[in-house]
């Protein structure tokens, strides 16, 4: 295997593990007005708690630097990509950050207010922080899939027609469905049991819904009006592997599995990103008339990635020792005992 | 405006608003360490106490700070990409490198290492909770390290030759030992560690003003913020001064404009170089840029100096006005790093990459009305995050350590009779 193949397959697992780890996030961050602590409610209430976000904070700092990292490669390894998808996807990125000010913000900040008053607005901004960039994920998803007008010299620029076209709205739809069950799933493992049980189920209701939103893209791709993937095997494969994964969520969490459920939801978000990655390879970003941007167009020079190769080695193994240091340190389920600080 | 301007302004808002968050990080980071290596040194369990309080009392307002600083950083990440789109084009090859390096080595660590300290309190044992925030210490500022590399590179490429019309790296121990940027990287940390010190000093003197029980917590607190604004801010200003040879050596047209020297021999030197266009950076900009700056820097370093002498038997903080002399410098030392930036970037006008690339070649194919409308949103996202970051630094800097949330478990029922029912705060354990 090729070093920018292997390059690319960083970057897909550095978008992988942010869509899997923000992806609860997000979903928590939406799903919070409902997932309140039952029995003791009041009082933590009163004191400001709230179960669901309890539940995520402990590594919700360390979950939302893997976007930072997956930009940082992105320019680093693949500056001509870079140079390309920005700007053209300028007003979802630019939404998408705008979520992601307010929302992570907010989680942060949401603890120090002195009112309920405080926190109902601070709560606000935490749903719509997670919606937001949820939802636009979805439709980036979506466009990638599709493909993108671009122009003669690479460069393209994204409007109305494109993103509100009903494959990428089915996809932006399906994603932030997904992410919601997949942050109920997360409620489910990690809170008190009494709060884990009504979190399962939330969690099985929105496997459903984003099972039935997902039917959509699906059916349009089939028909030819959605998605033309370069490797159609693959592709394929991919998606049976992403229906597989919705229906095991559903089913363990209907049964009352939450680890299994939740497994199930972790492969369930980063399978698209996969589609994306090794459903179009070796084009990168792919044009809606066909072909598009390769990966050898968009890598570096050689000698950089030699040099950056040399850090990754290094540097890939030990990120993933720390991230696994920090989800052991905190493993189990959340109690009255331990420091809440969000 | 036109599109580059927005884009420019743009930049400029995301940047020196994220700068005044990143300041005060760096510049407390290492003070919460010290404090909390201190604690945990201390054998006396009052003492230490005491110094734990102190440690998450600072500790509270720096994760406040870094909070907001997090998100603003998010932003940055991707504005390059975003509105300069000719950047990765030319020198993507190049100037990648080290924003790619320092999200895998910094910011990912910072964050996680953060997180874990935050909410290590009473899980952990003492001597790992103690090793994260060195971490997280240590990983901020090899964050500067490498942003200061890419910003390096923009001031004065070097490591790189340009074939076809895009940059490519040649030597990458040249591009780590560009003197622009080592330079550039010291003057900051010290204007870091000036921030951080006067900033713990103003505070803990302002509880002195007002009568604090809490002597013993806020005297160490003083003493180490003024020992650190005195030093640090006697070297920033020799480290500031060391950098202009370097500059009249790597941009000779920022000195030129700076000091209306010399300019129109360089425009022609460099019309001759670059062909026809108007190479003058704003004379009036970096003036008052460098002037704010070395007023400023001047005056703290003479404040803290003699504050240095006033510590013994607590001078400084017998009579109120001079405590609250020592508060009112706070904003001081921010505003003085943001003229140090002005006069940094807007000295480079109206090159992106120096001798290489213009600002105007740069600038993405965005239309004029999204840059209007993101321009816009993320200002007002800006400033009113520096407004909510201040309003509750403040807010908890004047409740003192009583109110401090941070390694606060929640009181059960039976801890806390219904003294702690209203709700407000929550009753630390420690």
């Amino acid at each position: 295997m090729s070093l920018e193949t292997l390059w690319l397959g960083l970057l897909g697992l550095l978008l992988a593990g942010y869509f899997v780890l923000g992806g609860y996030d997000y979903g928590v961050q939406m799903l919070h007005p409902f997932l309140r602590a039952p029995g003791h409610g009041e009082k933590a209430e009163r004191a400001g708690r709230n179960a669901a976000l309890d539940a995520i904070a402990p590594f919700f700092l360390g979950n939302e630097v893997w976007l930072v990292a997956f930009a940082g490669v992105l320019f680093g390894a693949f500056p001509h990509l870079e140079g390309a998808l920005l700007p053209g996807l300028y007003p979802l990125i630019v939404a998408i950050l705008v979520g992601l000010v307010l929302g992570n913000a907010a989680v942060q900040l949401r603890g120090r207010a002195d009112s309920a008053r405080g926190r109902r607005r601070w709560d606000v901004l935490i749903v719509f922080g997670g919606a937001l960039p949820a939802l636009c994920w979805g439709l980036v998803l979506g466009l990638l899939l599709h493909g993108v007008p671009r122009r003669a010299d690479g460069s393209f620029r994204i409007g109305f027609g494109e993103v509100f076209s009903p494959f990428v709205l089915g996809c932006g739809v399906t994603t932030a469905l997904l992410f919601a069950a997949h942050g109920a799933a997360f409620v489910a493992l990690r809170s008190d049991p009494e709060l884990a049980v009504r979190a399962r189920r939330l969690g099985a209701r929105f496997v459903r819904a984003a099972g039935a939103a997902g039917l959509l893209p699906l059916l349009l791709t089939l028909f030819g009006a959605g998605a033309s993937m370069t490797n159609r095997a693959t592709s394929a494969i991919i998606a049976a592997l992403f229906a597989a994964a919705l229906a095991g969520a559903w089913w363990y969490l209907s049964q009352g599995h939450p680890v299994r459920g939740f497994a199930a939801t972790c492969c369930a978000t980063l399978l698209p990103v996969a589609l994306v990655g090794a459903g179009h390879y070796p084009y990168v970003l792919i044009s809606s008339a066909g072909a598009g941007l390769t990966i050898g167009q968009a890598v570096t020079d050689g000698a950089t990635l030699k040099i950056l190769s040399a850090f990754g080695v290094v540097l890939i193994p030990t990120i993933i020792a720390y991230q696994t240091w920090s989800w052991r340190a905190f493993r189990g389920r959340t109690g009255r005992r331990h420091p809440s600080y969000f | 405006m036109s599109a580059a301007d927005l884009a420019r302004l743009q930049f400029a808002a995301t940047t020196t608003v994220h700068w005044l968050f990143v300041i005060l990080t760096m510049g407390l980071v290492p003070l919460v360490a010290i404090m909390h290596t201190w604690a945990a040194c201390t054998r006396d369990p009052v003492r230490r106490a005491v110094r734990e309080r102190m440690t998450r009392f600072w500790g509270q307002l720096y994760v406040i700070n870094y909070a907001v600083g997090i998100v603003t950083g998010l932003v940055m990440e991707f504005q390059f990409g975003l509105s300069w789109s000719g950047l990765s084009k030319f020198a993507g090859n190049v100037f990648g490198a080290p924003l790619a390096l320092e999200t895998l080595i910094a910011f990912f660590a910072e964050s996680t290492f953060l997180g874990m300290w935050i909410f290590g309190w009473g899980r952990m044992r003492t001597g790992v909770h103690v090793t994260l925030i060195w971490l997280v210490t240590l990983t901020a500022y090899a964050s500067g390290f490498w942003i200061l590399i890419a910003n390096g590179f923009m001031q004065h490429p070097v490591g790189y030759e340009v074939r076809g019309g895009a940059a490519y790296l040649t030597d990458f121990g040249a591009l780590l030992a560009n003197p622009n940027a080592l330079i550039a990287l010291g003057h900051l940390t010290l204007g870091a560690l000036t921030t951080g010190g006067v900033f713990v000093a103003g505070v803990s003197a302002f509880h002195f003003a007002r009568g604090t029980k809490e002597t013993e917590l806020f005297r160490g607190s003083l003493r180490l913020g003024v020992w650190v604004g005195m030093l640090a801010s006697f070297f920033v200003i020799i480290v500031g001064q060391l950098q202009i040879p370097v500059l009249n050596r790597t941009q000779p047209m920022k000195m030129a404009a700076l000091n209306n020297e010399g300019v129109a021999d360089l425009q022609a030197r460099l019309v001759r170089d670059h062909g026809p266009g108007d190479y003058i950076p704003p004379h009036d900009w970096l003036r008052i840029a460098m002037d704010t700056m070395t007023i400023i820097g001047n005056t703290v370093s003479t404040v803290t100096f003699v504050a240095v002498f006033l510590l013994w038997k607590d001078r400084l903080v017998r009579r109120r006005p001079l405590a609250y002399l020592m508060t009112a410098m706070i904003p001081f030392p921010f505003i003085a790093a943001v003229g140090g930036w002005v006069f940094r970037e807007v000295g480079r006008q109206p090159w992106l990459v120096y001798g290489q690339l213009t600002v105007e070649d740069a600038l993405s194919h965005v239309s004029r009305a999204s840059l209007a409308v993101s321009c816009a949103v993320f200002i007002a996202l800006f400033v009113a995050l520096a407004v909510t970051n201040w309003t509750l630094i403040a807010r908890f800097a004047r409740r003192g350590p009583d109110a401090t949330q941070l390694g606060a478990t929640e009181p059960l029922p039976d801890d806390v009779p219904e003294s702690g029912a209203d709700g407000k705060q929550t009753a630390p354990v420690f």
